[in-house]
């Protein structure tokens, strides 16, 4: 039973990140909405674009994939934005991120230690075992700690708690009761081989070990909470590739692009349907926008 | 003193949500740091709340009676506002931003990172309702209510009352963010707060035909009747330019004649309408230069070809696009190669990126900032210029739409360090400039007292920036030069030298770059630049 929640948590959390992912990128493309700096201009480090150049549109234009991959990075590893405009809120945040990362890593690495297992090789047993010990201790305790240092802090400021909803505090309270219930479970596996035999039922599709009621309380909220990520904010991975790659740096000119069918797609088959005064909610965008009388006057009544 | 605004008092609380007062506001540098250097700020007048919005911060900027006078009327709006709603979540109706939209109503974890990049937020000493997220937290918990399940999301989610106080609060404060987005570069996640203000705006106007005159019924909407919205027309636009003809010849000695309507040019020079009425000595600088600069270049006079602005990059996608096809199809018909905008900076980003987008086919035809044509002309020495006469203090602005919002950051940079030599930046600079504090719009509201919110609020940092720029010279005896190549930021920091007594206090001038640029020219007698 508790493998088959398992399995169907993880389906579920990858089937409503595809869907979330498919329902963004198949929205129309907005209009342009850039800000600068953009770093996979060459100019980026004083923050300038190929506006910059006279008739930039007949000169080839310039991308640097390494501007782009850097940003990221700083970004994703560092969370470079909050270390720089909100430096009390990083020291919370920033270790709570990295115990996230470490944690994934650690399931990485009881994977790949179940393999080993499995396939007997032998050299790399120990490393495996190691690392694992290592990275899964510092993981707990990192999301042990900031979980509730963020639950903590989301509650006595008060600029933070006048936006924050009952959800704000479940979802910490959440997060704070599956790393608590691990904790437990840790307790009975402290150097996690039961959890590495667990993983190599988990692949092998065999019985799983027994475990201890806490490790199954765990299982089920760590399952639960898998289900129920992508349904939230949580998943903000996600909408920040849209917003940096699609929105934000997104400086791609129609001149030269392929963007012209879908274009004239939504000017001429979408209907603008506001309906205000000075708009007729049934025409389309472009019959809406070009409606002009001879002398050049656009009829605007108000 | 600071009020503690909850989200549900924009719905609730009666009388006004907070009060800008003087003691709160931020702290000016020398010789603005003592006592008695500032006007104090004014009451609204008691008449106005019949029918317009006070109860925000007593300010208004919606200058047109909207207020409901009964159960019915109000009821009304609600439904109307609801509607409103539906279509900013509807994919053919707000197709041109409902991706970023729902990303930003979505994802923002509220964090409040945002709040400290915002100028408007800070100046005020830190309103809550001025904060980037505050009426972005409004409209997500208004937009999860109408949603199915509304009232059982309101409860996990946040809730927030849906009645004619809300909506009418909602819609003056979307008009309290000068839509500089410098919250989004702040953000972590990529959020866009100033979207979400422009949103608001867009809801109120495509459904409901609510707007600030200025904007709509004086903006876009008299510009695409009359051919501008500040009232030229196509033979007042003829006659001006007589008129700027005879006053170069006067000024400079110059014989120019400036060019109209020529077809087959290779440049179209779109010019904010207002510089002819209020600064036509930028008009005439752009024409010195063009033309001793060999360029093939033309202005057209038609309908809406004499003004390069486009209001409706501030609040509503329609206009926008009528305009800016107008803007297109005056270009084509001039077979023009291509277009250049002069100092305006919303029309830089209305008509070069956003647009870029409605522009297919005949219509997609290049369009760039005459800076890099400035540049060009400066480096390879096209004129012939003298840097030491521009020997006082210059400071530079960067107007938010082409330096955050469009990359263009050296051009003007190169210039001002090739002919000015007493050039220093403001800080921050570049892309992490502050708004002038009339951008989205506010340069040309000056209904009732909304000129007090600008003055003593938005354009509050600016000032600051300004004066910080000039501590080492700050005595009046000193002239200096504020330079901001835009229209309205040059409009906003005109009223604000105004308000703060700045020119007589601390002798701070203002005007374009181009006029640098003629001033600097070797063979003019008279300097083309003025401080008085």
């Amino acid at each position: 039973m508790l493998n088959l929640l398992i399995y169907a948590a993880v389906a579920i959390f990858v089937l409503v990140l595809i869907a979330k992912f498919v329902k963004y990128s198949t929205m129309p493309v907005h209009l342009r909405w850039e800000i600068y700096p953009v770093p996979h201009d060459p100019r980026h480090e004083h923050g300038g674009s190929y506006y910059e150049e006279v008739s930039w549109w007949a000169k080839p234009r310039q991308k640097t994939l390494a501007g782009e991959l850097k940003e990221m990075l700083m970004e994703m590893l560092f969370i470079k934005r909050i270390f720089t405009y909100k430096r009390s809120l990083w020291w919370l945040t920033y270790p709570f991120h990295t115990g996230i990362y470490l944690i994934l890593l650690w399931f990485v690495l009881l994977f790949v230690s179940a393999l080993i297992d499995i396939f007997a090789v032998e050299v790399l047993k120990m490393p495996a075992y190691y690392l694992t010990l290592i990275v899964g201790s510092i993981a707990i305790v990192l999301l042990l700690i900031f979980s509730l240092a963020l639950l903590i802090r989301r509650i006595s400021d008060w600029e933070l708690r006048n936006y924050s909803s009952f959800l704000d505090y479940f979802n910490l309270i959440f997060i704070f009761a599956v790393v608590a219930t691990g904790v437990l479970a840790w307790q009975k596996d402290v150097d996690f081989t039961l959890a590495k035999n667990y993983m190599k039922a988990l692949i092998t599709f065999s019985s799983p070990p027994a475990v201890s009621l806490e490790t199954q309380v765990h299982i089920v909220l760590l399952s639960l909470l898998l289900i129920y990520l992508p349904f939230t904010k949580m998943t903000h991975f996600l909408a920040k590739w849209f917003t940096y790659h699609k929105i934000l740096w997104e400086d791609e000119p129609v001149m030269g692009s392929e963007m012209d069918e879908k274009l004239k797609k939504y000017l001429t088959q979408y209907k603008v349907k506001w309906s205000a005064p000075h708009i007729d909610p049934n025409l389309s965008w472009a019959e809406e926008a070009t409606k002009c009388d001879l002398a050049g006057r656009c009829e605007v009544k108000l | 003193m600071r009020e503690m605004v909850k989200i549900n008092d924009i719905a609730k609380k009666e009388g006004q949500l907070v009060k800008i007062t003087l003691e709160d506001l931020m702290k000016l540098p020398p010789p603005y740091d003592k006592p008695g250097m500032e006007p104090n700020v004014t009451e609204p007048k008691p008449e106005w709340s019949q029918n317009y919005v006070t109860e925000l911060d007593g300010y208004v900027a919606i200058d047109v009676p909207w207020k409901p006078k009964s159960k019915e009327e109000e009821d009304a709006l609600v439904q109307k506002f609801i509607s409103g709603l539906r279509k900013l979540i509807d994919k053919e109706a707000n197709w041109t931003f409902i991706q970023p939209l729902l990303l930003s109503l979505e994802y923002c974890a509220r964090c409040q990172t945002c709040s400290d990049a915002c100028h408007v937020y800070i100046s005020s000493g830190r309103k809550e309702i001025y904060r980037p997220t505050y009426r972005a937290e409004v409209l997500r918990r208004l937009i999860k209510k109408i949603s199915a399940g509304g009232n059982f999301k309101a409860k996990f989610l946040g809730d927030v009352d849906l009645n004619a106080k809300t909506i009418l609060r909602l819609a003056e404060c979307a008009y309290r963010c000068n839509l500089c987005r410098r919250c989004a570069q702040y953000c972590p996640l990529g959020i866009d707060n100033g979207l979400i203000a422009r949103e608001i705006r867009k809801l109120f106007v495509q459904e409901l035909g609510i707007a600030p005159q200025p904007l709509h019924a004086q903006g876009t909407a008299k510009h695409l009747t009359t051919g501008s919205s500040t009232g030229l027309t196509p033979d007042g636009f003829k006659d001006m330019i007589e008129f700027l003809e005879e006053e170069i010849k006067e000024k400079t000695g110059k014989n120019i004649k400036i060019p109209v309507d020529e077809k087959g040019s290779d440049i179209l020079l779109f010019h904010n309408a207002g510089e002819y009425l209020s600064w036509p000595e930028n008009i005439e600088a752009f024409a010195i230069i063009f033309e001793e600069a060999g360029l093939d270049w033309t202005l057209s006079s038609e309908m809406v070809g004499y003004d390069a602005v486009n209001y409706g990059v501030w609040y509503d996608d329609v206009q926008f696009s009528r305009i800016a096809l107008k803007h297109a199809e005056i270009a084509r018909k001039l077979d023009v190669n291509r277009v250049v905008i002069g100092e305006c900076g919303h029309a830089h980003k209305a008509l070069t990126v956003v647009a870029d987008r409605i522009f297919v086919d005949e219509y997609q035809i290049p369009r760039e900032s005459y800076l890099p044509i400035l540049w060009d002309i400066v480096r390879r020495k096209k004129l012939n210029l003298d840097p030491s006469k521009n020997d006082f203090p210059v400071t530079l602005h960067d107007p938010c739409n082409i330096v955050r919002l469009m990359g263009i950051v050296e051009p003007q940079r190169n210039i001002l360090k090739e002919i000015c030599p007493k050039f220093r930046e403001m800080k921050p600079n570049g892309v992490y400039n502050y708004c002038c504090g009339g951008g989205s719009g506010f340069a040309i509201i000056n209904s009732m007292n909304f000129p007090e919110f600008r003055q003593k609020v938005s354009a509050r940092m600016k000032f600051k920036q300004i004066l910080e720029a000039f501590q080492d010279s700050i005595s009046p005896e000193i002239k200096k030069y504020v330079c901001a190549p835009c229209s309205n930021c040059k409009g906003t920091i005109r009223d604000i030298l105004g308000h703060y007594n700045a020119t007589a206090n601390c002798g701070i001038h203002y005007g374009g770059l181009v006029e640098l640029v003629v001033n600097a020219m070797v063979d003019l007698e008279q300097p083309y630049i003025e401080l008085i």
